[in-house]
């Protein structure tokens, strides 16, 4: 049954993005020190559980994908153009937030963890159930972005 | 006569789909507020003024709780089957929001209150609040205060802790 179906592939994925987040905090993260590091971290990765659970109740009509040829074609142009933007505008917004507060993000974990749940989680959520090609470009940009700025921009 | 007996899952429909949800984020609102008073009691070092508070601490909330029930019609109609107007949506996002805010102050209220029974009382009333509206509230005001209090317990943990 497709409905049923759809349901739990939103259960798995929100299931899916807690173990994954837990596995890379806790195997990458050598600054846990305290009990409120790790306080933080699991509501960091709690943050868009609720979030999820509101947008679904509310959006719960809309979810069946019309994955048609059609539809590809006539969103291709507009996610690309998202998605470019996205990325800019990401990695722009971050080094001009570290330049202006002369801190790095790398300091700060706790915030890359939230953009990072938060955005992985509506990711999955909209590639699965919603298939809104032009949200999809705008979230793969940001964690594009948030990757770019990880690995080649923050020596 | 068809022996095979064919067990057709019951058709969803979008209401009860809510309802789950609702369900859903109750549990999770619960968990929340067990892992806060966990988090507090360890970080805090709460100790136990008097022991006899601590077993009465839960009476205080749950009894009237019950009682309210029981005596209560509910009192919205429930989950409904179509989709939210616009307006429905950016009024509840803005109690969500609203409610998210005021669940911030309120955790950090409770963060300073040192005695581990006080927190315990405390806890329990919120809770019996979640009860009374996942029972008594089953709509999208319901889950709206819900998710509210969710997000001003986590967005305390993670800026303000």
């Amino acid at each position: 049954m497709k409905l049923k179906n759809l349901n739990m592939a939103f259960i798995v994925t929100t299931g899916v993005s807690v173990v994954v987040f837990i596995y890379l905090v806790f195997l990458g993260y050598d600054e846990i020190r305290t009990l409120k590091d790790v306080i933080k971290i699991i509501a960091s990765i709690m943050f868009p559980i609720p979030m999820l659970f509101f947008v679904r109740f509310i959006l719960i009509e809309h979810f069946l994908p019309q994955n048609t040829d059609d539809y590809k074609l006539k969103n291709q142009k507009p996610a690309t153009l998202l998605l470019i933007l996205a990325v800019i505008f990401g990695v722009g917004a971050m080094q001009l937030t570290e330049y202006l507060t002369g801190q790095k993000l790398e300091n700060h974990l706790i915030f890359a963890h939230l953009i990072n749940s938060t955005t992985i989680s509506s990711y999955v959520l909209n590639y699965i159930l919603y298939n809104n090609l032009k949200a999809n470009g705008i979230l793969s940009g940001v964690l594009l972005s948030l990757a770019i700025h990880v690995f080649f921009l923050s020596a | 006569m068809n022996p095979i007996i064919t067990s057709s899952p019951t058709p969803k429909s979008n209401s009860n789909k809510r309802e789950l949800l609702f369900t859903f984020q109750s549990i999770i609102v619960t968990g929340l507020l067990a892992f806060t008073a966990i988090a507090f009691f360890f970080y805090n070092d709460l100790s136990i003024v008097k022991g006899i508070k601590v077993i009465f601490a839960p009476f205080l909330s749950v009894v009237p709780l019950l009682f309210v029930l029981s005596i209560l019609r509910d009192l919205q109609k429930g989950f409904i089957e179509g989709n939210y107007s616009k307006n429905e949506i950016i009024r509840f996002c803005a109690i969500t929001l609203l409610i998210t805010a005021s669940f911030t102050g309120i955790t950090y209220l409770l963060s300073k209150i040192d005695a581990l029974e006080i927190l315990l009382a405390a806890i329990m009333a919120i809770l019996s609040a979640i009860f009374f509206l996942k029972s008594k509230i089953k709509d999208i005001l319901g889950m709206s205060i819900v998710t509210g209090i969710a997000e001003g317990i986590i967005v305390y943990m993670i800026f303000l802790f």
